[in-house]
């Protein structure tokens, strides 16, 4: 059987065992979940300042619109698999899971996917919330463009995923890795529309913006949500998405196999 | 089984001065040693061999084990297991092997040791009705049966060893790789880890290299040695034979009936009053005479002969730390 029969083979195993070890991590998580709801403060920033004027196309109701996708696409795009590849280089539990026959990643993949219905406890509270604070917002997304938006919302994960995983096999080289992802971080959080519209920027900037993949990870999927993302433009971004996730999955694959082969086994 | 040639491992260690002054001079300019932990080490084990893998703190034992098991690339030198190039860390390389370590474990600390067990049955490959019969054999042998369903934080250190052999074993690997198994256990589980160890080799046939810092382990578990000392392979061969070579002499031991004089002491040397009862350290073709003499001239209550302790032999054969490489003559496997 090929290395990706067997992962497919397995993943419904380690699916059921990751919403194990939600359950069991089930109080940490909510507040971990919490952590992820920034997109909130910055309605509330953007309501303020947005307060009978419309900025670059954005009302009130747009922006509640804006930030509630974008808290929905956080939410269900984010991945923690930099922590986790941190943590057990650098303790050396990496070890255990190196020994098995199949990539650590498919586990970690599932982990992170098997969060998701827990991510929901937190969600649906907090977007019901929004929409009675500002029920004006509406749905901004057709129907007929769900099931892009979905796609959309896949390759964001992936891409969120691979980039995390190429940081966190720099910690085989250098044991930590976070001080640089956090950088990153920064980066991503003002280009990739997470603190502020891509839209709203300069034109020049926004152009430039949305071909990087910064947009790919977040953007695209929110405007696509938000109804702001319709028709071939629509296309053409999720076209654009997949070509970064060619990337991403490349370059992952590259650093993490490197990175293997530098792993030093600490601690036992 | 396994052929080990010429086997190197250097690591770069970042050196850093101490104090502010060094921290910041480290910010800017790092400094590596290197060390070698591993220096030119080769060995044969054929199949189904249990094989003592000894050495002090930092003589290379474990740095070895992660080689052979695929975790660690060497910098230079030949292995292969099972026909395998471990570093190359294939699928079915990886599905033939285990590697245990004492000190780490695998098992998924909040949840029941049967989560970690099914984890394994879906990477492994393991078909339902094999992973049942396997499991149950497990949990037969290491008397599990009542620790399945709790989960991992909540067992002792030896319930959680027990479990770990278990997962370690579910795909029936060929070979074991065993570091410090019984670290930390106490004497009654270290028997019980050991008699689990030999029986799985005897029924599976497994090949087993085992490094532990309980002579008693080895002892029990392995006719034959490997000694790492440095880097380098020290002695290879039989248990017996190390024995024999490094700790020749028995002592003597005699409790008397009363406190014998001066003249009988002369007469009986080279017995010596030590706590309470007379010693002799004597080398083992001369021990019939010296008994004889004993008996004649002393006056006896009780008299004892000891083998010499396994962990004397080896502190004296790892404070030799130039001993020459003494190999006996093994035929590769095939």
């Amino acid at each position: 059987m090929t290395s990706v029969g067997r992962a497919a083979r397995a993943f419904p195993s380690m699916l059921r065992i990751g919403v194990a070890e939600m359950v069991a991590y089930r109080s940490e998580l909510v507040i971990w979940f919490l952590t992820a709801s920034l997109p909130i403060v910055m309605l509330l920033v953007w309501d303020r300042v947005s307060e009978g004027v419309t900025i670059g196309g954005y009302d009130q109701a747009a922006f509640a619109r804006y930030f509630t996708c974008t808290l929905i696409v956080r939410h269900l795009s984010t991945s923690w698999v930099v922590w986790e590849l941190n943590e057990s280089i650098r303790t050396g539990r990496m070890s255990a899971a190196l020994l098995r026959p199949m990539s650590p990643l498919v586990f970690h993949a599932a982990e992170n996917l098997a969060a998701f219905p827990f991510r929901l406890i937190v969600l649906v509270p907090l977007v019901a919330l929004i929409a009675w604070w500002r029920p004006e917002m509406g749905v901004g997304i057709r129907a007929t463009e769900v099931p892009l938006f979905v796609v959309s919302l896949g390759l964001a994960w992936f891409l969120n995923f691979a980039t995390q995983v190429a940081f966190g096999a720099l910690a085989f080289v250098w044991q930590q890795s976070l001080g640089l992802f956090q950088v990153y971080f920064g980066v991503f959080a003002i280009f990739s529309g997470y603190l502020v519209p891509v839209r709203l920027m300069p034109d020049a900037v926004a152009g430039v913006l949305e071909v990087l993949p910064f947009r790919a990870m977040l953007g695209t999927p929110v405007e696509l949500a938000a109804g702001r993302l319709v028709g071939v433009d629509a296309l053409g971004a999720v076209g654009l998405q997949l070509g970064w996730c060619v990337v991403a999955f490349g370059v992952s694959r590259f650093a993490w196999r490197r990175g293997v082969r530098r792993y030093e086994a600490f601690g036992a | 089984m396994i052929e080990v040639d010429e086997l190197t491992k250097v690591y770069r260690v970042p050196k850093k001065t101490p104090g502010l002054w060094g921290s910041l001079r480290a910010v800017f300019r790092r400094r590596y040693d290197e060390v070698r932990a591993v220096d030119g080490v080769s060995f044969r084990i054929d199949a189904g061999e249990r094989v003592g893998f000894l050495g002090p703190n930092g003589a290379g034992k474990t740095t070895t084990l992660k080689m052979l098991a695929g975790l660690l690339v060497p910098t230079s030198g030949n292995v292969k297991v099972a026909g395998f190039v471990p570093s190359e860390r294939r699928a079915a390389y990886l599905s033939r092997i285990t590697l245990v370590m004492g000190q780490k474990q695998q098992l998924l600390w909040d949840l029941p040791p049967t989560e970690t067990f099914e984890l394994n049955r879906a990477v492994f490959g393991i078909d339902r009705a094999t992973f049942r019969k396997t499991l149950d054999e497990l949990v037969g042998l290491l008397e599990i049966g009542s620790l399945l369903d709790r989960p991992v934080r909540n067992l002792s250190l030896g319930e959680r060893m027990k479990c770990e052999l278990a997962a370690a074993l579910l795909h029936r690997p060929e070979v074991l790789f065993l570091d410090e198994p019984t670290i930390g256990l106490d004497v009654t589980m270290q028997a019980v880890v050991r008699r689990f160890i030999a029986r799985w080799n005897e029924q599976t046939g497994a090949t087993v290299l085992l490094t532990s810092h309980y002579m008693a382990d080895i002892a029990a578990l392995c006719a034959r040695v490997v000694v790492v000392s440095q880097g380098r392979v020290s002695y290879d061969g039989a248990l017996d034979e190390l024995v024999r070579r490094y700790a020749p002499d028995r002592r003597v031991i005699v409790q008397s009936t009363r406190e014998p004089t001066a003249e009988e002491l002369q007469e009986a040397a080279p017995f010596r009053l030590r706590e309470g009862a007379l010693e002799a350290l004597v080398p083992s073709r001369e021990v019939k005479d010296v008994v004889d003499r004993a008996l004649r001239t002393l006056p006896v209550r009780d008299l004892t002969i000891e083998e010499p302790r396994l962990e004397d032999v080896i502190a004296r054969l790892f404070e030799d730390s130039v001993a020459p490489v003494e190999r006996e003559a093994k035929e590769p496997s095939a």
